[in-house]
C-alpha cells in the first residue's frame, strides 16, 4: 500500500470537495441521482483522507517543534511577494483546529445522506455549493495565514448563503439576507481588526508577515513587542465584532434562530455543527493570544455574557413551539457553555470548553438532522402538531432521545465530558479568585451549573411533546399539502403506509455521529490529549495576565490598608 | 506469591459486566431473534450476577478477617479498566492536600493533575450492596417474564433492567466521585426510560421527565459538591494514587486520610460540602423536598416501581452518604441536617400515606418514609445508627420489593385497577399473595420478629443514644435528636396504620372486584419471587441481628473503620425503646383493624372531623401545587416574556440598525435634488438589483 505523507492528505482534502462540485457541474443532467452519487463519493472519500489525517496527528505535541506547532504543513508563497507582501499559502493542523476540520468533513457526509431525498430542486448547484462549503471549513480550520484565513471563513458565507436563500422554508429570503449582512457586517471589522495586527507587527519589526503563528509568537508576552493595553482592547473589540456574531454570544444571536428555522436540513447541521465553530475558534486562535491583556481586562464581562447566553438562551427555548427554533436557542445556551469554558481560562476549562465546540457540533447536528427527517415526512416544525411518533417512528425516536441525552450531559455520552471538565475549570477560576472580583465569579459559576439543570428541562420536554403520548399527526400528512418540497415519494405509492421509520440510508446518516459521541464520552483522553498543548499555548498569555491583574490588586488593596508597610508585600498567587 | 486478591478482582468485574452483556445481547438479538424469549439473556446475566456477587461477599468477608489483624483499613482489591482523563499541571496544590501528603512522607508538587480513572473496588459495604442488588433484581427480573408477558416491547423492557443493574453495580463499585456521579445519571436515565416505558401514556411520559429534572435538582447540587471537594482536596479519587511526577496523591477517602481525622476540612467548607452531597441524596433517594418524583414514577411496570424505585435505586443516596461517612464526620451540623430532613421526611411522608387511595402510591410514599428512617439513622452520626442505616437498607430492599411485586400481582389479576376503592376482599381468589403481602405488611410495620422490627428499633435505639450523648465539637441548646426520636416513633405509629389500613381494604372485607375484572392467583414466574421474598422479609432481620456479624463486618469498610474504632462495643440494651415501638405499632394495627374491618363507618366520621388534615393529607399536603405555583409556573413565565423580548427588542434593535442606512440616505436626499441623471443611475442600480434578486431566487 502507497503510504501518502500528511501534508499531501491534507491538501487533497481541501481539493477533493472542489474537484467534486467540478464534476457535478460538468456532468450536470438536472437529475438528482448523479449529483448526489458524485456527492456521497466526494463527500465519503474527503472524510477517509481527513480523518486519516486526524488520526495521524500526534498525542501531546510530540514532534511538532520543528514547523512551530503544526502538522501536516504546507508553506508556500501564494501571491509572491508583491511589494514585502508576504501572503502565503500555508495549511496545517494544530490541536486547536484538528478536530473542528475533522469534524467538518463528518458532518459533510452525514449531509449529504440526509439531503437525499429531500432535495428535488436543482440537485447539481446544491450539491456543488455543499462540496463548496465543505472545502471552505476545512480551509478556514487548515490556514495558517491571515489573509487566506479570511478568505475561507468569507467563502464560507456564500454557499450557506445560497442554501437558505435556495433551499430554504417560507422565510428563506429574510433569513438568508439577515444572515449574510450581519455575518458580514461582524467579518468585515473582524478582517479590521486582523489588519491591524499586521501592521502593528509590521511598526515593531519591519516585517510585513500574515502568518499567524508568527504574529502571535511577535506579539505575544514572549516575542517582545507585546501591544499596549488599549490597542489590545481596540483589536479586541474589533475581533469581537465578527466571531462574537458567528458564535453566537448574547446579544448578537437573533439572526441564528431565523437562519435555523428556515435552512434546509443540511444547512442547519452545517451551521450549528461547523460554523458556529468558527467564532469559537476565531476566539481562541486571535483574541487570546494577540490580546491577552484585554481579555483578561474583559475577562468578568466575557464571563457575565457566556453566563447571560447560556440562561437566556435555555428559557427562551423552553417557551418556543416550533422544534427548530427550540433547538437554535439550545445552541446558543450550548455555546454559552463553550465561551465560558474558554474564558474561564483554566486547563480544565478551555479544554473542556473546545471539546464542548466539538460535541456540540455532534449532538446538535444530530438533533438537526432528526428536525430534518420530521420536516420530510410531516412538513411541519410545529410541537404542537405532533405527538406520540415513538409508536409509528421507533428507530427515529431512539435516535432522538439518544442525542437528547447526549445534548444534555448525561455522563457516558460526549456532553458530559466537555461540561463537566468546563464546569470544574470554572469553579477553579472562581474559587481561586480572591477580593471582591471573586464573588462574581462564584455567582457565574453557580448559575452555569444550573443551566445543566434548564437543558434538561426543554429538551426533555420536546421528547416528551413530539415523541410521547397518544400518536398525533398533521391533517393530511403525505396528501400533498405541504409546502414546496413534498414528499413525492408517498404519492406514488399509495398502498405503502405514509410515514415510514428511518430508512437505511438515514441510519447510516445518524450512526457515524452516534459513534463518535459515545467515544469522546468513554474515552475524552483520546481528544483532549492531541488538543491541549496548542490550548495551552493559546491561552497561557491571557491567564498569565489575568493572574497579574488579580496580584496587582491584592497589592492595591494591602497598600490601602497599609500605607506604609514595613516589610515588603507578600501577594498571594495562585495560578 | 500469587496475589490473594486476584479472585476478588476477577469477581468484581464479572458483577456488572455480566448484567451490561446481557442489556447488550437482548436489545441486539430481541426485537428480530428472541422475541418471546427476550428474558433469557438478561435473567440469566443477572442470575449470575447475583451469585458472583454473593462469592464476592464470601471472598471479601474471609480477607477482610484476615487482614483484620495487620491493617483493618486495608484496602481490598482495585481494577483499573482504562484512563477517562489525565490532564497534568491544573490546580495549585491546596492545603489539605498538602498537608496530607506531608503525612505520607512525600512533598508535595506545586501544580496536581486532573486524573480520573475508570477504576473499581471493592469492600465491605460495596459488597454488601452488590448483593443486595443483584439478587432483588434477578427475582424482580423472573417476576417480570409473568407481569410483563406479552407486552408489545417485551425485550425492550429487559434491555432497560440489564442496563440498569449494569449501572447501579458500577454506582457502588467505582473508586472516583466522578464516576460516582457518571452512575447516579446513568441510573437516572435508566429510571426515565423504565417509568416512560409506556410513552404512549401521556402520565408515564410526563411522570419521567418530572423524575429526571426533579434528580438533575438534586444532581446540580451533588456536582457543586463534587467540585468543591475537588479544588478543596485536590483529587476526586477514593483511593490513593500514585502521581505521575512520583510520590503518593491522598485520595478523598484514601488509607492516609482515614487514618488520620484532623486531614478532614473542618467547619464551614466541611459543611458547605456535606449539604451540596446531601442535596444530590435527597433527589436520589427522594427525601424531602425532592420527593416528589417517586409517587408519580409510579406510573412505570410494577417491577421497575419495585425494583428501581423502593429496593435499588433510591438508595443510592444512603449509601453515598455512608460512603462519605468521614467527611460528614467533620461536620456535625451537615449530620444534624441529614437526621432533620431523614426525620423529617419519615413523618410527612406517613402523614401523606394514610389517605391515599392509590395501593402503589401508598408503597411510594411508605418508601419514601422508610428512606427518612435510613437517613435519620445516618444522621446520628454514629456507628450504631450507620450501621443500622444500612440494615433497614436491606431489609426494606427485601420487603418493599415483595410489597409492590404484591400490588403488582393484584394489579396483573384486576386489570391493571390499583385504586383501593375499587376492590376488597382478595384473600380468596388470590391466596399466596395476599399471605405473602401480609408478611410484607408486618416486615414493613415492624412487628416482632419479622425484618422491619430489627432494623428499625435499631435505628430508633440509635437516635436515642445519640439524643443523650455527648458529642465533641457540637453543641445546640435545641434537644434536636429528643424531638426527633418521638417524630420517629410517630412515624412508626403511623406506618403501622396505614400499612393495615391498605392491607385489610385489599384483602379483607366483603370480595368486590371491577366488573371487567376476572380475578385469579399470578403464574408461578410471579409467586416464586413473592415466596422468596417473603421468606427473606420474615427472616432476614433477625438473622442478621443474631451475632454481630453484620456490623463488625460493616465495620470493616474503609470509610467506617475510623469510626468503629471510635467506639466501644455496641451499645447497652435498648429494651424500653424496642417495648414503646412495639407498643406504638400494635395500637395501629389495632386502630387500622378498627375502622378499616368491618362497617367502616367510623372513620367517614372521623374525617370529616379531621376535615383540615385529612385535605392536607390527601392532597399530598400540596408539594406539587407549591412548586408549579413558585417555581414552575414563574419560570415558565420568564421564558415566555424573554422570547417576546428576544423577537421584539433585540432582534428589533437588529432590525432598526439594519435600517439606518436607508434613514440616511432619507436625510441626505434633498441635497442631490436637481440632478436628474443621479436619479436614472439610482434607479438604474434599483431595477438591476431588484432583476438580480427575482432571478437568483
Amino acid at each position: 500500500m502507497m503510504e501518502f505523507s500528511p501534508q499531501h492528505l491534507l491538501l487533497w482534502s481541501l481539493a477533493l470537495p472542489l474537484i467534486g462540485a467540478g464534476l457535478i457541474c460538468l456532468l450536470n443532467d438536472g437529475r438528482p441521482q448523479r449529483a448526489r452519487t458524485i456527492a456521497l463519493v466526494t463527500t465519503l472519500l474527503t472524510l477517509l483522507v481527513a480523518g486519516r489525517v486526524a488520526f495521524m496527528f500526534p498525542a501531546n505535541g510530540i514532534n511538532l517543534e520543528s514547523t512551530g506547532g503544526a502538522f501536516a504543513l504546507t508553506d508556500a508563497s501564494w501571491l509572491g511577494k508583491i511589494s514585502g507582501l508576504d501572503v502565503r499559502f500555508s495549511v496545517g493542523l494544530d490541536g486547536l483546529s484538528v478536530w473542528f476540520y475533522a469534524l467538518s468533513a463528518l458532518l459533510s457526509f452525514c449531509c449529504v445522506l440526509l439531503s437525499w431525498e429531500s432535495i428535488h430542486e436543482r440537485p447539481a448547484t446544491f450539491y456543488s455549493l455543499l462540496l463548496m462549503l465543505l472545502c471552505g471549513m476545512m480551509g478556514v480550520f487548515a490556514a495558517r495565514d491571515i489573509l487566506l484565513f479570511y478568505v475561507f471563513f468569507e467563502f464560507t458565507l456564500i454557499p450557506l448563503y445560497f442554501l437558505i436563500g435556495i433551499w430554504g422554508h417560507e422565510d428563506r429570503n429574510y433569513a438568508a439576507t439577515k444572515f449574510f449582512l450581519f455575518t458580514l457586517t461582524g467579518s468585515v471589522l473582524t478582517f479590521l481588526g486582523l489588519l491591524t495586527v499586521v501592521l502593528v507587527n509590521f511598526s515593531h519589526t519591519g516585517d510585513l508577515t500574515f502568518s499567524i503563528p508568527k504574529l502571535t509568537a511577535a506579539l505575544g508576552p514572549v516575542g517582545g513587542h507585546p501591544m499596549p493595553l488599549h490597542l489590545q482592547l481596540w483589536i479586541f473589540a474589533a475581533l469581537t465584532a465578527g466571531f462574537a456574531i458567528k458564535v453566537p454570544l448574547f446579544p448578537l444571536h437573533t439572526w441564528l434562530p431565523l437562519a435555523h428555522t428556515q435552512a434546509p436540513a443540511a444547512g442547519s447541521v452545517l451551521l450549528a455543527g461547523v460554523l458556529l465553530k468558527l467564532g469559537t475558534y476565531g476566539f481562541a486562535r486571535f483574541n487570546l493570544p494577540l490580546a491577552p491583556e484585554a481579555t483578561a481586562w474583559l475577562l468578568p464581562a466575557l464571563l457575565w455574557i457566556s453566563v447571560a447566553g447560556i440562561i437566556y438562551g435555555a428559557l427562551v427555548a423552553l417557551a418556543q413551539t416550533d422544534m427548530k427554533r427550540l433547538i437554535a436557542y439550545s445552541s446558543v445556551s450550548h455555546l454559552g457553555f463553550c465561551m465560558l469554558g474558554l474564558f474561564a481560562l483554566t486547563p480544565l476549562a478551555v479544554q473542556g470548553g473546545m471539546l464542548q465546540a466539538v460535541n456540540h457540533g455532534l449532538s446538535t447536528g444530530g438533533l438537526f438532522a432528526i428536525m430534518g427527517m420530521i420536516h420530510d415526512r410531516y412538513h411541519t416544525r410545529e410541537i404542537s402538531a405532533l405527538g406520540g411518533l415513538a409508536r409509528r417512528t421507533p428507530w427515529m425516536a431512539l435516535f432522538m432521545v439518544f442525542f437528547t441525552f447526549s445534548s444534555i450531559g448525561l455522563p457516558g455520552l460526549n456532553g458530559f465530558a466537555g461540561e463537566f471538565l468546563l464546569l470544574a475549570g470554572m469553579f477553579q477560576r472562581a474559587w481561586m479568585t480572591t477580593g471582591p472580583g471573586g464573588l462574581g465569579l462564584k455567582v457565574i459559576a453557580v448559575l452555569a451549573v444550573s443551566g445543566v439543570v434548564l437543558g434538561a428541562w426543554y429538551m426533555l420536554w420536546l421528547v416528551q411533546r413530539v415523541f410521547f403520548g397518544p400518536l398525533r399527526e398533521p391533517h393530511g400528512t403525505g396528501h400533498g399539502h405541504g409546502s414546496h418540497d413534498e414528499l413525492g415519494h408517498d404519492l406514488k405509492q399509495p398502498d405503502r403506509p405514509l410515514v415510514r421509520d428511518l430508512s437505511l440510508r438515514e441510519i447510516g446518516a445518524l450512526v457515524p455521529l452516534a459513534v463518535f459521541i459515545f467515544w469522546i464520552g468513554l474515552c475524552p483522553q483520546f481528544f483532549l490529549s492531541r488538543m491541549a498543548p496548542a490550548l495551552q499555548e493559546a491561552t497561557q498569555p491571557a491567564a498569565a495576565a489575568w493572574q497579574a491583574r488579580q496580584t496587582n490588586e491584592a497589592a492595591d488593596r494591602q497598600t490601602a490598608l497599609n500605607p506604609r508597610p514595613s516589610v515588603p508585600v507578600v501577594a498571594e498567587t495562585s495560578p | 506469591m500469587s496475589d490473594p486478591l486476584a479472585n476478588i478482582r476477577t469477581l468484581l468485574v464479572l458483577v456488572p459486566a455480566l448484567p451490561l452483556l446481557a442489556a447488550v445481547v437482548t436489545a441486539v438479538l430481541g426485537p428480530r431473534v428472541l422475541k418471546s424469549r427476550a428474558h433469557w439473556p438478561v435473567v440469566l446475566g443477572l442470575g449470575l450476577s447475583a451469585i458472583v456477587a454473593l462469592m464476592l461477599l464470601a471472598e471479601v468477608n474471609r480477607h477482610s478477617r484476615n487482614m483484620a489483624h495487620d491493617s483493618k483499613l486495608a484496602a481490598t482489591g482495585h481494577v483499573t479498566l482504562w484512563r477517562w482523563t489525565g490532564i497534568p499541571d491544573v490546580l495549585a496544590t491546596p492545603p489539605a492536600a498538602a498537608a496530607a501528603m506531608e503525612k505520607a512522607h512525600t512533598t508535595p508538587p506545586r501544580m496536581l493533575p486532573f486524573d480520573v480513572d475508570v477504576t473499581l473496588r471493592v469492600d465491605p459495604l460495596t459488597a454488601l450492596m452488590l448483593s443486595m442488588v443483584t439478587f432483588v433484581s434477578f427475582l424482580v427480573a423472573i417476576y417480570a417474564v409473568g407481569y410483563m408477558h406479552g407486552d408489545r416491547s417485551y425485550w425492550r423492557f429487559f434491555a432497560y433492567v440489564g442496563l440498569f443493574v449494569f449501572s447501579m453495580t458500577m454506582l457502588v463499585l467505582v473508586s472516583n466521585f466522578l464516576l460516582l456521579y457518571v452512575f447516579w445519571e446513568a441510573v437516572g436515565m435508566c429510571s426515565y426510560l423504565l417509568i416512560g416505558f409506556w410513552y404512549q401514556k401521556p402520565e408515564a411520559a410526563a411522570a419521567g421527565k418530572k423524575a429526571f429534572l426533579v434528580n438533575r435538582v438534586g444532581d446540580f447540587g451533588f456536582a457543586l459538591g463534587i467540585f468543591l471537594i475537588w479544588i478543596t482536596y485536590g483529587t476526586l479519587n477514593f483511593h490513593d494514587t500514585t502521581l505521575s511526577s512520583g510520590g503518593v496523591l491522598p485520595g478523598v477517602l484514601g488509607q492516609i486520610r482515614l487514618g488520620d481525622a484532623s486531614l478532614y476540612v473542618p467547619g464551614g467548607l466541611a459543611t458547605a460540602i456535606c449539604l451540596l452531597l446531601l442535596v444530590g441524596a435527597c433527589g436520589k433517594s427522594a427525601q424531602f423536598p425532592l420527593h416528589v418524583w417517586l409517587p408519580d414514577a409510579m406510573e412505570g411496570p410494577t417491577p421497575v416501581s419495585a425494583l428501581i424505585h423502593a429496593a435499588t435505586m433510591v438508595t443510592a443516596g444512603v449509601y453515598m452518604i455512608v460512603r462519605c461517612t468521614p467527611l460528614f464526620g467533620a461536620s456535625p451540623q451537615a449530620q444534624q441536617v441529614v437526621a432533620i430532613i431523614g426525620g423529617l421526611t419519615a413523618l410527612l411522608a406517613a402523614i401523606i400515606a394514610v389517605t391515599q387511595t392509590d395501593l402503589k402510591r401508598i408503597l411510594a410514599y411508605s418508601t419514601i418514609s422508610q428512606l427518612g428512617y435510613m437517613f435519620l439513622g445516618l444522621g446520628t452520626g454514629s456507628m450504631l445508627g450507620i450501621s443500622a442505616g444500612m440494615f433497614h437498607l436491606l431489609t426494606h430492599a427485601f420487603f418493599k420489593a415483595l410489597l409492590f411485586l404484591g400490588a403488582g400481582s393484584v394489579m396483573h389479576a384486576l386489570g391493571g385497577v390499583i385504586d383501593l376503592r375499587q376492590f376488597s376482599g382478595l384473600r380468596r381468589k388470590m391466596p399466596v399473595t395476599c399471605w405473602t403481602f401480609l408478611i410484607g405488611c408486618l416486615a414493613l410495620a415492624g412487628v416482632l420478629p419479622f425484618a422491619g422490627f430489627w432494623s428499625k428499633d435499631r435505628i430508633l435505639a440509635a437516635v436515642h443514644e445519640r439524643a443523650h450523648a455527648v458529642v465533641a465539637g457540637y453543641h445546640s441548646s435545641f434537644p434536636v435528636y429528643e424531638w426527633l426520636y418521638w417524630v420517629a416513633i410517630g412515624t412508626a405509629f403511623l406506618t403501622a396504620f396505614y400499612t393495615f389500613r391498605a392491607f385489610f381494604l385489599a384483602f379483607c372485607g366483603p370480595e368486590r372486584v371491577p366488573a371487567a375484572a376476572h380475578p385469579h392467583e399470578s403464574p408461578n414466574t410471579m409467586t416464586l419471587p413473592l415466596a422468596i421474598l417473603a421468606a427473606f422479609a420474615a427472616g432476614i432481620g433477625l438473622t442478621l441481628e443474631a451475632g454481630s456479624w453484620f456490623d463488625s463486618f460493616l465495620a470493616e469498610s474503609p470509610s467506617l473503620a475510623a469510626l468503629a474504632a471510635h467506639e466501644t462495643g455496641p451499645a447497652g440494651s435498648h429494651l424500653h425503646v424496642a417495648v414503646l415501638s412495639t407498643v406504638v405499632v400494635l395500637i395501629g394495627i389495632g386502630l387500622a383493624a378498627f375502622f378499616y374491618l368491618g362497617e367502616r363507618t367510623q372513620i367517614d366520621r372521623l374525617a370529616m372531623w379531621l376535615r383540615p388534615v385529612y385535605e392536607a393529607s390527601h392532597r399530598k399536603l400540596w408539594f406539587d401545587e407549591v412548586y408549579d405555583l413558585l417555581i414552575v409556573g414563574p419560570l415558565r413565565i420568564l421564558a415566555y416574556l424573554l422570547s417576546l423580548v428576544d423577537r421584539f427588542l433585540i432582534d428589533g434593535l437588529v432590525n432598526l440598525i439594519g435600517r439606518l442606512p436607508v434613514w440616511l440616505g432619507a436625510v441626505l436626499r434633498p441635497t442631490q435634488n436637481g440632478l436628474l441623471q443621479s436619479y436614472a443611475l439610482a434607479m438604474a442600480i434599483g431595477v438591476l438589483v431588484l432583476l438580480g434578486t427575482l432571478v437568483l431566487f
